[in-house]
């Protein structure tokens, strides 16, 4: 995920505990106070940002408490409340490329420092290996002596200069981090090998989908014809091109068959020289970008849908799609062999020969009829993937790292020297003393004592979610306007 | 790699699967983790004369900058005067073009489809403009010191090697840009030289050592590597020859360049091969492998 995906293929910010808010829990469950930091958050729209935003639901709903640190958006600076008293902090800082902030390693200290203090954080979740911000807070986090933990959402070679360069990066802040999380088994062995971490404390944890959101509806669709989904952003790395070929291919093989792409980018411009150059005005149809609500509404016209991603970690995409009852065809790439059962996904090899064949054995099942129905295949697909399976596996990796001791400064300097090398090693020690005393100057500038302590939103003392507020849907709406 | 402690019976093995829940710890490694890492499996295995034979492109190169800047010294210094060295260029241009066609029997031209009458009117037309324009390009550059114009003429000379296209497929190859370099390098130079005539032969040799020497030469480098060897030795033999007679010491630095350059790193190439560590895997970007285009004919 080397560019950031935004806009097309959002997820929902409706959250998924909005079913039955605040459940009663057992007592005796541990609490922990939760930071999640990550440049990548509401308004901005992707897999990241839902992650974050339906894990945080899911982990107020077990009781913790949680709070999301981001940039500011625009307008959108200072801190706000989300749907069930979620507080996000949007930090002025400056905005560098693809949404990503500036990174000194020094500037933000005094910002997050005085968060984590207010809200008496005691985990560090930072999210996305591209999001500066997350990996400063890392570093920060460690030299206040908290507990971190990261979630890596992409995948990334090992190839050319760029990625050794961001690989030794990543080497350096989870040298020292007490526990990762990866989407996928893929995304782990990929994470081990490029940071050079141990793989115990690295964990899978998948992402998922509200299935709820994502319901089949066969009578959308029109059963004289076969249609093909695709709903990706037309990027390259989407394997657009592959399409390219897939479309003429198999439309002059079959007369019925229809394709229905939504999404936008710099692709689409293939796509449409394909459809003029073979006169498919009428059976490929170019949907643009499409707003998350309307995603679903886009998927259960579909017979089949088609994933030609060339590198994935994940996707999300998928699992939606078979959410909705589609027969998924896709690349055998990444982590999607993963994400699917053979019976509800049909791998490809990444050429347009191998899809094309993937796609002809999809329609011979269509019309043969020995497909499952898509309810069927909703309710199995349902039971897959759940925003509460996570944020119980997540709260599990919260146990076992809050009962983990944070690297006091000598072993901190230790492994950052023995561990990234004895260039890169010495740097970072170095800016790690160079943090620590800029932290010593800032707690003698305002001493701890002085900063005022935030009022809970959630959490087990949690104002919104006692009686102060009405936590149920009313309030959601204006808090998340056009989502 | 070390397993975590299985909670589950042993009966159960891991599958590399998110879809089902697992009785195993989310951080539990099986054996069969990193299973499909590959390693080196693009490495590409050298032979120490093929890579001294490919680097032959870049000696041809460095000497065709040496012969240059020493055929301007000489003219410089009066020890050559431009009738003769137009004389010869147009000579050698001459039999290095029936050359050009006769290395592969024509088939290149019939390719091509260019006559020779085109070429004929192109030369012409060339030489005429560069004729007529030299009083121009004499005058150019008066009012620059003659300190900038040289540190700009080795400046763009060494731009001209670094973006030679030398066969390499790499986004820093520019042939268009690096051609532009040495002509711009070259009149520079030929704008020093005493007299607009003397211009006019400069700019016109640096065509043809620039432009259509290396034409020649990676042809010669196809069709006939035996002769491509001889060719480039002797040319990089003359090359040091015309240093010497200008400077002993820089002949002597430039042949340890070329020595090093066609012998000492191939055997640093190689020996450097040997610590490739190149790691593939699930998690690497596809490539397509179609060729895509001809949907879009």
């Amino acid at each position: 995920m080397a560019c950031r995906r935004i806009g097309c293929h959002g997820h929902t910010l409706s959250p998924a505990s909005s079913i039955n808010c605040v459940k009663a829990l057992a007592t005796g469950i541990r609490t922990h106070s939760i930071c999640m930091v990550s440049d990548f958050f509401y308004p901005n729209m992707g897999g990241v940002e839902s992650h974050i935003y339906q894990l945080s639901h899911c982990l107020i709903e077990r009781g913790h408490k949680v709070i999301i640190v981001t940039h500011a958006y625009g307008n959108r600076k200072g801190i706000r409340y989300l749907a069930n008293g979620l507080k996000v902090y949007y930090l002025p800082l400056k905005v560098m490329y693809n949404q990503s902030t500036a990174t000194t390693l020094f500037h933000s200290l005094p910002l997050l420092r005085y968060i984590f203090v207010r809200e008496r954080v005691t985990i560090v979740h930072s999210h996305s290996s591209f999001s500066s911000m997350a990996h400063d807070a890392l570093f920060h986090a460690k030299t206040m002596g908290l507990q971190t933990v990261f979630t890596d959402h992409s995948l990334f070679g090992f190839a050319d200069v760029s990625s050794v360069l961001t690989n030794k990066l990543l080497t350096v802040s989870l040298c020292d981090t007490n526990h990762i999380i990866c989407v996928s088994y893929t995304s782990k062995e990929n994470t081990v090998l490029r940071a050079a971490l141990n793989p115990e404390i690295v964990s899978v944890i998948p992402n998922a989908v509200d299935p709820t959101d994502f319901t089949p509806d066969p009578s959308r669709r029109d059963d004289s014809t076969i249609t093909v989904v695709v709903v990706s952003r037309l990027v390259y790395r989407k394997g657009i091109d592959l399409l390219s070929g897939i479309i003429p291919e198999l439309c002059q093989k079959y007369p019925d068959l229809h394709f229905l792409v939504g999404g936008e980018g710099p692709k689409r411009i293939v796509l449409e020289e394909v459809r003029e150059r073979y006169q498919l005005h009428d059976r490929v149809r170019l949907l643009g970008a499409l707003e998350h609500q309307d995603v679903r509404n886009v998927l259960v016209q579909g017979h089949i849908f088609l994933n030609t991603s060339l590198t994935e970690a994940f996707c999300m995409a998928i699992v939606e799609a078979a959410s909705c009852g589609l027969q998924v065809v896709s690349t055998r790439v990444g982590g999607i062999p993963e994400v699917l059962p053979e019976n509800l996904i049909v791998l490809c090899e990444p050429s347009v020969k191998s899809l094309c064949d993937g796609l002809e054995k999809a329609v011979a099942q269509i019309r043969s009829g020995t497909l499952p129905t898509p309810e069927t295949i909703h309710n199995k697909v349902k039971t897959f993937y759940t925003w509460r399976n996570v944020a119980e596996r997540t709260a599990k990796v919260y146990d076992r790292v809050a009962d983990e001791v944070v690297l006091p400064m000598d072993k901190r300097l230790d492994r950052l020297i023995s561990h990234c090398g004895s260039v890169t090693g010495c740097i970072f020690a170095l800016f790690a003393v160079l943090s620590f005393l800029f932290l010593v100057f800032l707690r003698w500038m305002t001493p701890d004592s002085i900063i005022d302590v935030a009022v809970d939103a959630t959490g087990p003392s949690g104002a919104w979610t006692q009686q102060y507020f009405p936590s149920k849907k009313g309030s959601e709406k204006e808090e998340i306007p056009d989502c | 790699m070390v397993c975590a402690q299985v909670e589950a019976s042993p009966r159960k093995h891991w599958q590399k699967v998110l879809y089902e829940r697992q009785p195993f710890p989310d951080n539990y490694v099986d054996h069969r983790f990193l299973e499909e890492l590959r390693k080196n499996i693009y490495a590409r295995k050298y032979q120490y004369w093929a890579v001294v034979f490919e680097s032959g492109v870049v000696i041809q190169q460095l000497c065709s900058v040496c012969v240059f800047v020493v055929i301007w010294w000489y003219m410089d210094d009066g020890l050559l005067t431009p009738q003769w060295l137009f004389g010869a260029g147009l000579a050698s241009s001459l039999i290095g073009y029936i050359l050009f066609d006769v290395i592969d029997l024509g088939v290149g031209r019939k390719e091509s489809g260019r006559t020779w009458w085109a070429d004929l009117k192109s030369t012409l037309v060339f030489i005429a403009f560069t004729y007529g324009f030299s009083p121009v390009l004499k005058t150019l550059t008066e009012s620059i010191s003659t300190d900038t114009i040289y540190a700009m003429s080795v400046l763009m000379l060494l731009g001209h090697l670094i973006f030679f296209d030398y066969g390499a497929n790499a986004a820093i190859v520019s042939s268009t840009l690096s051609l532009n370099m040495a002509i711009f390098a070259s009149v520079c130079l030929a704008s020093r030289l005493p007299r607009s005539l003397h211009t006019f032969a400069m700019v016109t040799f640096a065509i043809q050592i620039f432009a259509l020497w290396p034409m020649l030469q990676k042809k010669l480098k196809a069709q006939t590597p035996r002769c491509y060897v001889g060719v480039t030795l002797l040319f990089a033999l003359s090359a040091l020859a015309g240093l010497l007679t200008i400077s002993g010491v820089a002949a002597l630095l430039f042949a340890l360049l070329l020595i090093s350059i066609s012998c000492l790193c191939p055997y640093c190439l190689i020996r450097l091969q040997l610590l490739k560590d190149n790691i593939h895997g699930p998690w690497d970007e596809a490539e397509i492998k179609d060729d895509l285009s001809r949907f879009l004919m």
